[in-house]
């Protein structure tokens, strides 16, 4: 029974590490091929969630929909209602610079917050959407969690190749022509606005698919899944670790951070029962102080963009705003 | 490749059979909200259902003397952490039953997505939102605390009853304020009570005066709150007395906190009503205060008695089951059905006894009667309590 239970918690580890990693590299399109600071991916998780919920799951009386289409349907509804939503937000907001950017897509995060809660009649409020189908749900419950991991894994690797192709085309080098130099780039005649708007809409689309497969494992969406701390900065965290500019470093960043965000709680178990509650709050003590020691010592990552970004204006100017942003 | 599971999950349960055997410890995972948004409130709760496990190894332990001990977990009171927190006890710490989580978004998640297909028993003490009800859970997942349903309506009833035809209601915009907000409302406007003003609040905020001027505006001089009165209820009634835009207060169970009493002064809370539940068996609810203030607890903590509640019916479905995880649930329906010897807060050593005996025992619990139904909810029975002296005392029961 103990190794089954810890394959059980290795298989579920790895599919939360698969649907995180939809969301880092979503933000890697963003913020680390294009420079754009968005502080807002819980918003998008949220939409992406929601709609894919909303067009799969059977009827309710508390909230829209009832339309049960195939959860094929709904992942790429989610993907659509997230660059859909994105789309305006981009058009308003990308005009911004990149500290000014960060506080927008706060508000705008906040702002699919609350309406996800107050609108009741569309999203169920406080109550969430419930009886979501699991693709494999009936299987036992170790078969049903590795069906479920491969299937995410499988969405990872086709959206994580179609990324490496479209940065390594000549998109992606414009892309980071316009991050490193926007006036050079506006020389060269390059739309700088339309191909930010663009980098944005193709992130958030990923990051939508991302929270699609979150409200899919739980079989329910509710608002408490859309908590900053959780499914913002916490990303920001795995990406800034991993390395931003490098999709394996995503990948890498998101193991690394969740399976300490993970396993911490073992480690703070070990100590006497009095002391164990207040240590749980040392997990989020001990993920702040990564991120500064990760930004003092390898403000790159872990693995680093492959023609090497240290020293860039970015990255200097990261640590300012991500204390701005807290 | 699944033949190689299958096979090795066998070797393992083989193996796992074997060991269990010398394992002197029965675990029980106690998840709650601790980091995160009710950090205040978490705490109480933790301990009032470690003062029920203390109850248990104190009186000879469970299963023919094991101890039970808790295994805590943080589910910061979103489906994410408490999906993570709840893997790791049901296949790491191997816990025989799951006590939590506190907060309605996590019992979904959890109950989806670890605990029904691990087979494993789950009782929240705290998850009060409707769609618990309707959970494809094989018959697995608890409450101590009733739905909003119940509580929402009864209030409506009565308040018609009392008279009140017109009210304003502010609710807090969570899963438990607009919950009530919800149930009272349908049930007021459909027994011919006329909502005034109907708004939702966001918590922490400094004042609450432009929700209040916009809520009395409709003409009602009640006005029913569904928030926590520790909390940002304390903020919206404090205004609304100081103001003066409605005379008469209504509030919910959370309502129901000596913070409100301690803050404001009993004089100026004559028009303050709020409905709670009440234990039947009113003893049971002295029994559980006395032994909660024994080990430096305060027994009117928010959701205390529930959570004390969800742990002993926990370990008397467990010596019940005999410890076999998968009838867990079965025991834990039949503990509380109202049939059988009445066990109150406590009284371990002779459920067990009884147990033993192979006679049918129910218990009554400090937080109500705790007879399940088949969706493994609770009725509650609620009454209406007014500020008496420096304490809320019971005005009358509501129907």
């Amino acid at each position: 029974m103990e190794l089954i239970g810890l394959l059980n918690y290795a298989v579920f580890m790895a599919i939360f590490i698969g649907i995180y990693s939809l969301l880092a590299l979503g933000l890697n399109i963003q913020w680390g091929f294009s420079g754009l600071f968005n502080a807002g991916i819980a918003g998008f998780f949220a939409v992406g969630a929601y709609s894919s919920a909303l067009l799969t799951a059977p009827e309710s009386a508390v909230h829209l929909g009832g339309y049960q289409l195939p959860v094929v349907v709904g992942w790429i509804g989610a993907m659509i209602a997230a660059g859909a939503i994105a789309w305006p937000i981009g058009k308003v907001c990308l005009r911004f610079r990149s500290d000014y950017l960060a506080i927008a897509t706060i508000g705008v995060a906040e702002i699919i917050r609350l309406v996800v809660k107050s609108e009741g009649w569309m999203t169920g409020g406080a109550r969430g959407v419930n009886k979501i189908p699991r693709p494999f749900g009936d299987l036992s419950y170790l078969y049903s969690q590795l069906a479920y991991l491969a299937l995410v894994f499988a969405i990872v690797l086709v959206v994580y190749w179609a990324i490496e192709r479209q940065i390594s085309a000549p998109w992606g080098r414009m892309m980071r022509g316009i991050r490193d130099n926007e006036d050079a780039a506006t020389a060269m005649g390059k739309d700088i606005k339309a191909r930010r708007l663009e980098a944005f809409i193709f992130g958030a689309a990923v990051m939508g698919l991302g929270g699609a497969l979150f409200a899919h494992f739980n079989r329910s969406i509710t608002p408490e899944a859309i908590d900053p701390m959780i499914a913002t900065f916490l990303i920001w965290i795995m990406l800034i670790l991993g390395g931003s500019g490098n999709n394996r470093g995503a990948l890498l960043g998101v193991a690394v951070v969740w399976i300490i965000w993970s396993a911490s709680e073992f480690v703070t178990d070990q100590l006497p029962t009095e002391y164990a509650i207040k240590a749980k709050y040392m997990r989020v003590f001990i993920i702040g102080l990564l991120l500064q020691l990760v930004l003092r010592f390898r403000p790159e990552g872990i693995l680093p963009e492959p023609q090497g970004t240290a020293g860039s204006p970015e990255v200097k100017t990261f640590q300012k705003q991500e204390s701005a942003a807290k | 490749m699944l033949k190689k599971i299958a096979l090795a999950a066998g070797l393992f349960s083989a193996t796992a059979l074997a060991s269990n055997a010398v394992q002197a410890d029965v675990k029980v995972g106690l998840l709650g909200g601790i980091s995160g948004p009710i950090a205040a409130m978490a705490p109480p709760m933790l301990d009032s259902a470690k003062l029920a496990i203390q109850q248990v190894n104190e009186q000879g332990g469970i299963l023919g003397g094991q101890k039970l001990e808790a295994v805590v977990g943080d589910s910061a009171c979103n489906p994410q952490n408490g999906v993570d927190s709840a893997t790791k006890l049901v296949n790491i710490e191997q816990v025989a039953g799951l006590i939590g989580p506190h907060c309605s978004g996590s019992v979904l998640a959890v109950a989806n997505s670890v605990t029904v297909p691990a087979g494993i028993t789950l009782i929240t003490p705290s998850g009060t939102s409707p769609e618990i009800t309707g959970l494809e859970d094989k018959g697995q997942v608890f409450r101590t605390v009733p739905s909003d349903d119940f509580q929402g309506r009864s209030l409506a009833r009565t308040l018609l009853n009392l008279g009140t035809k017109k009210v304003a209601v502010a609710y807090l915009n969570n899963d438990y304020g607009s919950g009530l907000a919800n149930a009272f409302k349908v049930e007021f406007e459909a027994n011919g009570g006329e909502i005034a003003g109907y708004s939702a609040h966001e918590e922490g905020k400094a004042s609450y005066r432009s929700n209040l001027a916009e809520l009395s505006r409709g003409g009602a001089d009640t006005l029913v709150i569904f928030d926590y009165g520790d909390g940002t209820g304390l903020t919206i009634l404090r205004q609304a007395l100081e103001n003066g835009f409605f005379t008469n207060f209504v509030g919910g169970d959370g309502m129901k906190s000596d913070a409100i009493i301690r803050e404001l002064g009993a004089e100026n809370l004559t028009t303050f009503i709020a409905s709670s539940p009440v234990g039947e068996a009113s003893n049971s609810l002295e029994l559980f205060n006395k032994a909660y203030i024994a080990v430096g607890g305060n027994p009117d903590a928010i959701f205390a008695s529930n959570s004390y509640d969800a742990a002993f019916l926990m370990a008397l479905a467990l010596e019940k089951a005999g410890g076999d995880a998968t009838k867990v649930s079965e025991a834990m329906a039949a503990v509380s059905d109202g049939q059988g010897e009445a066990i109150l807060p406590g009284e371990w050593k002779k459920a067990v006894e009884l147990i033993a005996a192979g006679k049918d025992i129910d218990y009554k619990g400090a937080s109500g009667d705790l007879n399940f139904d088949n969706a493994g909810d609770v009725p509650g029975s609620y009454g209406l309590f007014k500020v008496e002296g420096d304490a809320f005392a019971l005005q009358q029961a509501l129907n």
